[in-house]
């Protein structure tokens, strides 16, 4: 099973909130994502998607079970691994190409060939001419560009985005799609970077995904593969399998009876 | 971006109300004539302080670079009495820098281990918090029993007020820095030492502003009260021998001294550390955009 990418077996994660109570994030999840998928995770507020993209990035270990990530167990974050937040994450004392370069510069690239890479993935995310500007100069929508170039730049083969345009207005979220998806599409099919999602947005996850897993209460309940060819276009999303994927999924959430 | 308006508009205000304070003393010298002992005035004008006081001070002048001192019978001379001001001025100056510098880079230092791992912080944390509740001039007498009356002992006191302070401040900035910052560089495979160059140290920059003009005034008043007892020069050494004799007028002169340097030190400190925090939004933007 070469081509299987990211593995979580009987995956469970539990903590005790300050009142006292044992609240279960995650229980026996089992998971299995292929090289090259994008996939997300989907789910209402608090089903446990976060933690599992958590450990999955190696930032929080399960409480039990397994995660296995190219073929080995997951102990902490590494580079192998990019990460773009929820928050904002870009460093503020760096100038927003220093930053694009930081996880060249952790693992020790040369200076003129992380600032060749840095230029580059700036170009692509379309913030070239402000390379040199501080990151409070930019706008929330730039900052989100400024961490895709980074965790690209940084040449990781599995991206894990949390909620990563939750905060922006649709017009710079519909841009920012666009940015990912080209990014994400110019690898060769086989050699594409695998892609995890967390949102809470069904028409973001029809949109990007290949596939959509559904977690409720810390567990997976449904695991839908979305077909449809991309470029998603408006008239795309209203093709009969894909109404009928969203239908499943605003069930999942409560906002449809089944049916 | 209206332009900045020039300096003269920005500070005449300031400039105005310093005026006025030294015109309020000079009205004081005048109404208020009482005299600390005969022929010195409580309140010495200014016509005084920059006359008669200032080559008085020809007095701290020990003699060398072919100008005589006044106690190998030369009479007090101004020039005498400059050289006295900037010898014992260096001193000081030499002396506080030394220990701040130190203080600073041992307070650092140890604040940045207790965050490191669990160990140094059981270690250092609990000792530290305990010395910080010493009161720091209360120490003055035992540091000069234990590194002498000399050089050593006055910078070791004045690294160990400040080393405190540092220490502190350094501890706390590193609790505040935000969580996603620290997981955002893991997840990009930061070493250890490397998360502290370029996440911990550069997030804590601002904080240790504040810190660090906290310790420039801790550092002059524990430099003061280290040549309060024991020292052959300096301006504490001056402030001291001039109260034994009731010069008032020559301890407000060394007051003076005082608030230039401590201005110009804290000028300076902020016109570098705005270099360094360029990245942080520009103070003062509250007060523009009201």
């Amino acid at each position: 099973m070469s081509d299987v990418k990211i593995e979580a077996s009987a995956l469970s994660r539990s903590y005790r909130r300050a009142d006292g109570a044992e609240v279960k994030a995650l229980s026996a999840v089992d998971l299995r994502i292929e090289a090259g998928q994008f996939v997300c995770l989907v789910g209402p507020s608090g089903c446990g998607k976060t933690t599992l993209l958590q450990i999955i990035a190696g930032l929080v270990p399960p409480s039990g079970g397994n995660i296995v990530v190219n073929g080995q167990r997951v102990t902490a974050p590494g580079p192998s691994r990019g990460m773009v937040f929820q928050k904002d994450s870009v460093f503020p004392w760096m100038r927003v190409h220093a930053n694009v370069e930081y996880g060249l510069s952790c693992r020790g690239v040369a200076k003129a060939e992380r600032q060749k890479v840095a230029a580059q993935y700036l170009e692509r995310v379309g913030l070239s001419h402000v390379a040199g500007a501080w990151p409070r100069e930019l706008s929330g929508g730039m900052l989100k560009r400024v961490a895709v170039a980074t965790v690209f730049a940084n040449g990781a083969d599995v991206l894990l985005l949390d909620e990563p345009f939750g905060a922006l207005d649709y017009v710079t979220k519909r841009q920012l799609h666009d940015v990912l998806l080209t990014l994400w599409a110019e690898g060769e099919a086989g050699r594409r970077r695998t892609v995890v999602f967390v949102t809470h947005d069904v028409d973001e996850a029809m949109i990007l995904a290949d596939r959509i897993v559904v977690l409720r209460a810390g567990r997976v309940v449904d695991d839908l593969a979305v077909a449809a060819d991309r470029p998603r276009t408006t008239d795309a999303l209203l093709l009969p399998g894909m109404v009928r994927i969203k239908h499943i999924l605003l069930t999942h959430l409560g906002l449809e009876a089944a049916r | 971006m209206t332009p900045r308006p020039g300096w003269w508009s920005r500070n005449w205000a300031s400039l105005a109300a310093i005026a006025a304070m030294a015109g309020v003393w000079e009205i004081l010298s005048f109404i208020y004539t009482a005299e600390a002992a005969p022929g010195e005035p409580m309140v010495p004008g200014w016509e005084i302080v920059f006359g008669r006081t200032l080559l008085s001070l020809a007095d701290y002048w020990g003699g060398g670079l072919g100008v005589a001192s006044v106690a190998e019978g030369a009479p007090p001379s101004y020039t005498a009495a400059v050289l006295a001001i900037i010898s014992n001025s260096f001193d000081t100056i030499v002396r506080l820098y030394t220990g701040l510098i130190a203080g600073a880079a041992a307070g650092t230092a140890l604040g940045l281990a207790v965050s490191w791992s669990p160990w140094p912080r059981r270690v250092v944390d609990s000792p530290l918090q305990f010395l910080r509740t010493l009161p720091l001039l209360a120490m003055v007498p035992l540091f000069q029993l234990w590194f002498g009356t000399e050089f050593i002992g006055k910078v070791a006191f004045v690294a160990y007020g400040i080393g405190v302070i540092f220490f502190a401040g350094v501890a706390n900035a590193v609790r505040n820095v935000p969580q996603i910052f620290i997981d955002n560089a893991r997840t990009f495979g930061a070493s250890r030492a490397t998360l502290y160059r370029t996440v911990i140290f550069p997030a804590i920059l601002p904080e240790l502003r504040a810190t660090m003009l906290l310790a420039l005034g801790t550092g002059w008043g524990a430099v003061l009260g280290a040549e309060y007892l024991g020292a052959q020069s300096g301006l504490g050494y001056m402030i001291v021998y001039s109260e034994q004799f009731a010069y008032l007028d020559r301890m407000f002169f060394v007051a003076l001294l005082f608030v230039l340097y401590a201005s110009v030190s804290y000028a300076l400190f902020d016109r570098v550390s705005r270099r360094l925090l360029d990245w942080t939004a520009k103070s003062g933007q509250v007060s523009a955009t009201l």
